[in-house]
């Protein structure tokens, strides 16, 4: 009598997400051919929603004239200084409360109370404190960088497992060594995830800094497309705020790999 | 250099961990210190390498350390301790960085700390490409490197499997018969005890007290075989009940 | 016998009125919360709403460009607020139409001021001819402060690029730097005016009154709204010029020596006025805010024309508006100063 044999059913597999490369590219087209499609065949109205084809041809109108490169100069300078000043005072405060008891005490009740403040609401202040030129848009983006730091900062401290520290006590390392060999190290994942949040944070608030007499910049831009109604330039502004984020986006990745090749 | 604990007693908040530990420990001896769970064994351990201040009692020196220890008291930690961005000789070199050394010594020291545990290769690896073994293996030449009068090993082997711990038994003997310290040695496991130490001090559950202190009279190149059979049933026969009973505690804090 | 009759006859005239209540047409208007909405609050208060048989509501937003995109949307059936460049860009797309006056500045009626800063006052900044070479802080790239300025300098001869403005997006930004000295004057409604004045930080150096009287605001329908519910557009407007004429007895009045005047009937209105205005006014903030709105509702149309024309020589409002498809000049009666076509 032959023995019944039957292949055991396959049941595992699924799950485990993989980089498909083409899948987001063929996504953003689609959605866009869609766009242009009902733009041009009027299912979207003119009024509200202008066609992709509308926003490129802003986007050429743009660098025709010349001021394409003056708006993203004047909005990347100012991003620029705005988040390493945000950035570096952040990380001198988060670190000395990641680092000392009182510093945290200190600290830890001011950063509280102004961090949901809407930096918006002030505007007026910031006008009187740094004038209408530069700082206060710097100011602006350097604010609204500060406080996320600072949280990162010294969150980032906090997750540096406390047995490192204990062994390089136990090496006799002196403070500062500790510090900048196992601290900051150690805290570097934590402040490089602060630091995608705080760029995209400086790309937000570069609308809120242009909002106070910037000539050029692409929120500068934005602004005045909106108050104009231009909603083609509007989208443009936007479209160029997105590739922008894009950009700096792939500049922290490409950090991250260099700084976390160690995980 | 001899070490002297004399009447080390330690609380936490309220909790006593340990309550009058007297304890002698000649030059180049290694002490295993067995005990239940939460008996102050690591606690202990801290307190001899100055990283935790003892309630009452002190840990005194007897005579100086050798001259070329750059760290008298060094410890090996039971996870390794490693710093993840460095590499297996950066994470050695740690040890020396902020001791005024000539370069080529500090590398020659380094070396020889690799060489000595089977390292050599792996100077360049970083942790997270190492075997836990291998890790360990980088934990003890960075306490190597710093020639110290005393190591403090908190349960080194513990975080290993059976065989990677049978094999890093033999090296640490090997590594011992050609290094002069003396060795402090924290473990749940009574065969790493019978095997490596020179005397066991038995601790009481918490708060830990001395039971007993057995000393091991096998040569150390026989402690495979069955001589030591005898040695590892006292040991079991002594810790056994209380093992039980802090088995059963319920955990405070 | 007799009470009874009284009795069946008040019953009545309570269910016609209820008849007459429930049969009233239901209309939205978008408007700002400022004295120059006047007219439909006093149309609301006074009952002419009421009596053109319109169920009106307010629709209070707290700017000028979200009015004229609600009536564009059809969120709001009518709007009333200042012309922008966006309004123009909105109005070209062919969703709204302006149908009647609100604000404009008319000679005699203080309403816009030029205003300098102290230490620029001081430096010499005393005439409203000598902005070129002047940082001036406006509210935003096309609106109706930066179309000032233009026709300012078309009529003193200068070229608005001489000019360095400062989009600050609010007056209080535009007062803060002001005070701050950020910026050597700016164009500021009269009550912020008069506040510079006696906070010392700035001088009011004319009024574009006096410089270029221009037609500011108006009333406007969706153009659905007109094609599909004329009739109830035809009420609304007749109400509303009521209105106007109201407004214009109470805040227009003047003197012999050209003087404004307000009497008992400004006073009347006041707190009506009052009632829906936020931040709520005082009675010399009324008046000081009480802009000339034409008595009829008339616009003043060539100017519109000038308007989108200008807009459009800055680049700021597309070539294809044309405002004789946005005007519909039918519903009020002997606009004024029409363009010669
Ligand atoms: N920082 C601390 N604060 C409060 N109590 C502590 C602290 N560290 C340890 N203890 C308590 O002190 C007692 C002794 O702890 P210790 O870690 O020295 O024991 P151990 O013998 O090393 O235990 P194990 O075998 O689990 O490693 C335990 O009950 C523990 O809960
Ligand atoms: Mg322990």
């Amino acid at each position: 009598m032959a023995e019944r044999t039957a292949p055991v059913p396959f049941r595992g597999g699924g799950f485990q997400p993989r980089p498909r490369r083409l899948v987001p590219v063929a996504v953003f087209v689609a959605v866009i051919g869609l766009w242009q499609l009902a733009s041009a065949r009027g299912w979207l109205p003119a009024l509200f929603m202008p066609s992709p084809w509308q926003i490129v041809g802003a986007l050429g109108d743009m660098i025709d004239s010349g001021t394409l490169g003056k708006h993203i100069g004047a909005s990347l300078s100012r991003i620029a200084l705005g988040w390493v000043l945000g950035t570096s005072a952040g990380l001198a405060i988060g670190l000395a409360m990641g680092i000392f008891s009182a510093a945290r005490a200190a600290g830890l009740p001011v950063v509280s109370a102004l961090f949901p403040i809407p930096k918006i609401a002030l505007l007026p202040l910031f006008i009187l404190w740094f004038g209408i030129g530069e700082p206060s848009k710097v100011a602006t983006i350097g604010f609204g960088v500060f406080f996320p730091t600072v949280i990162a900062a010294y969150t980032a401290c906090d997750s540096v497992p406390r047995n490192l520290i204990r062994m390089g006590q136990s090496f006799g390392l002196p403070a500062a060594a500790i510090v900048w060999k196992i601290l900051v190290p150690g805290a570097m994942p934590g402040i490089l995830a602060g630091f995608r949040i705080t760029a995209s944070i400086a790309l937000i608030l570069v609308v809120a800094a242009e909002m106070i007499g910037a000539q050029y910049g692409i929120g500068a831009f934005i602004l005045s497309a909106g108050n104009l109604m231009q909603t083609d330039q509007l989208l443009a502004g936007v479209a160029l705020l997105s590739l922008l984020g894009l950009a700096v986006s792939a500049v922290l990745g490409a950090i991250e790999r260099a700084v976390l090749r160690w995980r | 250099m001899d070490l002297r604990l004399e009447g080390i007693t330690h609380h936490y908040d309220g909790l006593l961990a340990l309550d009058g530990i007297d304890l002698a420990v000649r030059d180049g001896e290694t002490v295993a210190i067995i005990g239940p769970s939460g008996c102050g064994k690591s606690t202990l351990l801290g307190i001899v390498g100055g990283l935790l201040k003892p309630t009452a009692g002190r840990v005194v020196t007897v005579g100086a350390p050798r001259a070329d220890s750059l760290n008298p008291f060094t410890y090996v930690f039971q996870d390794f301790a490693l710093l993840p961005w460095r590499t297996v000789a950066a994470n050695v070199a740690l040890a020396l960085e902020h001791h005024r050394l000539p370069r080529a010594e500090r590398q020659a020291r380094v070396q020889a700390a690799l060489a000595l545990t089977g390292l050599a290769d792996f100077a360049a690896a970083l942790p997270r490409q190492l075997s836990g073994g291998m890790r360990q293996r980088v934990g003890i030449a960075r306490a190597l490197v710093v020639r110290p009068a005393v190591l403090l090993l908190d349960e080194p082997l513990s975080a290993l499997d059976a065989q990677t711990r049978e094999l890093l038994m033999e090296d640490l003997l090997a590594i011992w018969a050609r290094e002069r310290s003396t060795r402090l040695y924290v473990t749940h496991n009574l065969d790493e005890a019978a095997r490596l130490a020179d005397r066991v001090v038995v601790l009481s559950r918490r708060p830990g007290r001395i039971r007993e202190i057995v000393a091991i009279d096998v040569p150390l190149a026989e402690r495979s075989g069955p001589a030591i059979a005898g040695v590892r049933e006292h040991l079991w026969a002594l810790i056994r009940d209380e093992a039980r009973d802090a088995e059963r505690e319920v955990q405070h804090g | 016998m007799h009470n009874r009759f009284i009795a069946i006859l008040a019953a009545l005239v309570t269910l016609s009125v209820a008849i007459a209540a429930s049969a009233q047409e239901k209309v939205s208007i978008a408007a700002l919360r400022f004295v120059s909405s006047a007219p439909i609050f006093i149309a609301m208060e006074k009952g002419y709403f009421k009596d053109q048989g319109l169920e009106v509501e307010f629709k209070f937003f707290d700017a000028a460009q979200p009015i004229a995109v609600a009536v564009a949307a059809g969120d709001a059936d009518l709007g009333i607020t200042g012309l922008t460049g966006g309004f123009f860009n909105l109005a070209g797309k062919g969703a709204i139409k302006i149908i009647a006056a609100q604000s404009r500045e008319e000679p005699g009626y203080d309403f816009v001021a030029y205003v300098a800063g102290k230490k620029a006052f001081d430096a010499g900044f005393t005439d409203p001819g000598k902005f070129p070479g002047k940082t001036i802080a406006i509210t935003q790239t096309g609106s109706t402060f930066h179309y000032m300025l233009g026709m300012l300098a078309e009529k003193r001869g200068f070229k608005l690029t001489e000019v360095t403005l400062k989009p600050l997006q609010s007056i209080a930004n535009v007062t803060a730097a002001l005070k701050g000295e950020q910026v050597d004057g700016a164009l500021l409604p009269a009550n912020n005016a008069y506040a510079a004045e006696k906070d010392g930080f700035g001088k009011i150096i004319g009024w574009v009154h006096q410089e270029t009287p221009w037609q500011l605001g108006a009333l406007f329908a969706g153009s659905r709204m007109i094609e599909q519910r004329r009739a109830v557009v035809e009420k609304f407007v007749a109400a509303y010029v009521k209105a106007c004429a109201d407004y214009a007895e109470a805040f227009l009045q003047r003197d012999a020596a050209g003087k404004r005047v307000f009497g008992d009937k400004a006073d009347a209105l006041i707190p009506i006025i009052q009632k829906y205005v936020e931040p709520k006014p005082s009675v010399d903030q009324v008046k000081a805010s009480a802009s000339y709105i034409d008595p009829q509702g008339r616009l003043l149309v060539k100017n519109i024309y000038d308007q989108v024309t200008w807009y459009q020589a800055q680049g700021m409002v597309a070539r294809d508006v044309d405002a004789a498809k946005f005007l519909d000049l039918s519903f009020v009666k002997d606009h004024l100063d029409l363009p010669k076509r």
